[in-house]
């Protein structure tokens, strides 16, 4: 029992840095219809000036430099590399486009940062807390305190205020929201502001627990994307759960079945979406009228 | 008439080498980005040092060494890639370099067949220098100056078992070549020594969370973890292991002393053992000098991965020893240098005396690596009677 409660906490940490970075595709595919294949390394370049930052500042006055580097971050992947591609219609350029970028700021990191993987100092102790003899360190309850915090700001700004009301109509249907005098190409590179935010403020929230380094983005990304397709690319709610999902089976798989199989399981289910439920567990189904 | 002979020498390679008549060209192939960069940048300024100094005192036969140096980014085929333009484009005379056994195994191939030597200096896949093994070949081009996994996994067992006394060890190992290679090299010395590993588990390049493979192992009540994997991940077990507030000893192979592992573990890496041919300590004038070159020439205190820089070193000579004796920079007759030595090199490592033959092509031999344990951030030798006296510097056992 103590061990499986062990599993189950390990994998929710697991399951919600997978979650948050899925969250990010999750956000700008609502509004463009398009992702940013490039969203692991925005989380990676978000740790790596988190960590340049931390220095000089510490660890909570590092959060808005690293937020507000997002933002930028965001908005300059939609104008080079998306904008161009809703503008004429295209299908799949915006797919070369932002995995080019991704690979340009890996590229840029190395020189910056250097190759090896580095240690991101942690602003809480270190040492696990034990509850019933489940261990489980401070940082991962930062880290799943934080980005249940982060998701639901967001929700809540895309509901209350004036601004996010023109993010959630343009994700309802884009032309008509333009019709109404809404800028649905400003609304498009916001919302890629705001999700390569909250990558850069996943990156820092996971770094102490993951590590850091230039190549971070790359696993991680990957392993979101599964998140996101299992949870369903439209539903803020779905993504999270997905992340929980493949958390918890791959440890529960890595202990019960094999290490060498822990993989296997949340590749399968991924099959198992695709196959009967394409538009994820919990997204809504889309016509796409031609 | 020595006079008239090397005349005549010269004037041919004149003739017929052309532009390069000047410079002999070396290869050098390793991974100088992504996560075994440190031991690749360590190799190649190892190697680098060794060559500014053989130039600076005239270089050899009278000619400058040229490096060209790729970066094959710890990629199989990215590594064949380079074997061929290295081989055909830059037309080297001898390679040095691989770091990684997966990229040693795919590339060297083709230097076995355009018969050009390449000295292995850091990776250990046991299968590396005897790939190609007369009779089955004509020549075996390939060479080694590192200790490989055989020779690891060993030592490995022997300091568990034999003497610390562990009675259940569990092997961790990563999911690539070199973590499965190893892997299996390990459970064949621990059937050796008559025991059996209680757990054996695994875990991929990229991986956060070891929380699955460390509860397997404490529940078939291990007493301690054997590793075959790369710093990142290492560093995860150690972490992971303080998360659980369960320590058992790690022993492991030699990436156990890779600055991304004692970095990232911190405290929870104290004590991690690993099997070393070099320890940062100059405990003999010829390692001391060789430590205040490379912190001199690259301006850093303590080395990312000591044991690559020395290896890279001393293949350096071993290579300008060969070319000088061979009076050639013709493949074949460096090969035949390398495998008859007649001068003794003293490197960083060992003295090489009649380092190979015709039939062993390994440098390192089983006796010459010490134990090496991480202790306040740096790798330490574990026992000190190992490096006392005469057995300060350890030479091949014939």
């Amino acid at each position: 029992m103590q061990i499986l409660g062990q599993l189950i906490v390990s994998g929710i940490a697991v399951g919600m840095i997978y979650g948050v970075i899925a969250f990010g595709y999750q956000l700008t595919f609502v509004t463009s219809k398009t992702l940013n294949f490039g969203q692991g390394e925005a989380l990676m370049l978000g740790s790596l000036v988190g960590l340049t930052v931390v220095a000089y500042t510490g660890y909570w006055l590092m959060l808005p430099v690293v937020l507000a580097f997002g933002m930028v971050q965001g908005a300059v992947v939609e104008r080079l590399g998306v904008r161009q591609a809703i503008r004429t219609g295209s299908e799949s350029g915006w797919i070369m486009a932002t995995i080019a970028l991704g690979i340009i700021f890996k590229n840029l990191a190395e020189n910056i940062w250097g190759r090896d993987a580095l240690k991101f100092p942690s602003p809480l102790p270190e040492a696990p807390l034990s509850f019933m003899g489940v261990n489980v360190l401070p940082m991962e309850i930062a880290i799943v305190v934080g980005a249940l915090g982060m998701m639901l700001l967001v929700e809540l700004f895309n509901r209350r205020s004036i601004h996010g009301k023109a993010v959630v109509a343009t994700a309802n249907d884009r032309d008509a929201a333009g019709l109404m005098g809404i800028n649905t190409s400003l609304v498009i590179t916001f919302s890629y502001a705001l999700s390569s935010m909250t990558a850069a403020l996943a990156g820092v929230l996971v770094a102490p627990v993951t590590l850091t380094g230039a190549s971070m983005g790359g696993a991680l990304g990957l392993k979101a994307f599964a998140v996101a397709i299992i949870g369903g690319l439209s539903s803020g709610f779905g993504v999270v759960a997905g992340g929980l999902i493949l958390g918890i089976t791959e440890t529960l798989t890595g202990y019960y079945i094999s290490t060498g199989y822990k993989d296997v399981p949340g590749l399968v289910l991924l099959l198992l979406v695709l196959s009967f439920r394409p538009s994820g567990l919990f997204g809504t189904a889309a016509i796409k009228k031609v | 008439m020595i006079r008239k002979l090397v005349l005549g020498l010269a004037a041919s390679a004149m003739l017929t080498g052309g532009a390069y008549a000047q410079s002999i060209k070396i290869g050098l192939s390793g991974p100088f980005t992504g996560g075994s960069a440190s031991m690749g940048v360590s190799m190649r300024d190892g190697v680098k040092l060794a060559v500014a100094e053989i130039n600076k005192a005239g270089g050899i036969m009278g000619k400058q060494i040229v490096l060209v140096e790729r970066d094959d980014e710890a990629r199989n085929e990215l590594g064949v890639q380079i074997a061929q333009e290295l081989i055909n484009k830059e037309q080297v005379v001898a390679t040095l370099g691989f770091i990684n056994t997966g990229v040693a195994l795919a590339s060297q191939r083709f230097y076995q067949e355009a018969e050009i030597p390449v000295l292995n200096n850091v990776a250990t896949g046991t299968l590396i220098a005897t790939q190609f093994v007369p009779p089955e070949y004509k020549a075996n081009y390939i060479f080694r100056t590192s200790a490989n996994d055989a020779i690891q996994s060993g030592m490995i067992v022997e300091e568990a078992i034999r003497r610390r006394g562990f009675k259940a060890p569990a092997i961790l190992a990563d999911s690539t070549n070199y973590g499965q290679l190893g892997r299996a090299d390990l459970e064949k010395a621990l059937e050796a020594a008559s025991v059996k590993s209680v757990a054996v588990e695994k875990f991929n390049i990229g991986d956060t969370d070891m929380t699955a493979q460390l509860l397997r192992a404490r529940q078939a009540n291990a007493d301690v973890i054997l590793t075959y994997g790369i710093g990142p991940e290492l560093a995860q077990i150690a972490n992971g292991m303080a998360k659980l507030g369960w320590k058992l000893p790690m022993i492991g192979s030699w990436t156990l002393s890779m600055a991304t592992f004692i970095d990232n573990a911190g405290a929870n890496g104290d004590g991690a053992a690993m099997p070393q041919t070099f320890i940062q300590t100059g405990n003999t004038p010829k390692r001391k000098a060789f430590i205040a070159a490379y912190q001199a020439a690259y301006k850093v205190d303590r080395m990312a991965s000591p044991v690559s820089a020395a290896q890279g070193y001393d293949s350096v000579y071993l290579l300008q020893a060969a070319i000088e004796q061979a009076k050639s920079t013709e493949g074949r007759k460096i090969r035949e240098a390398l495998e008859n030595l007649q001068t003794k090199i003293d490197g960083v490592v060992t003295v090489y005396d009649k380092p190979f033959t015709a039939t062993d092509h390994e440098a390192i031999t089983a006796n010459i690596p010490v134990f090496g344990v991480v202790k306040g951030g740096r790798v330490v030798v574990a026992h000190d009677d190992d490096i006392a006296g005469d057995k300060a510097v350890r030479v091949k056992q014939k």
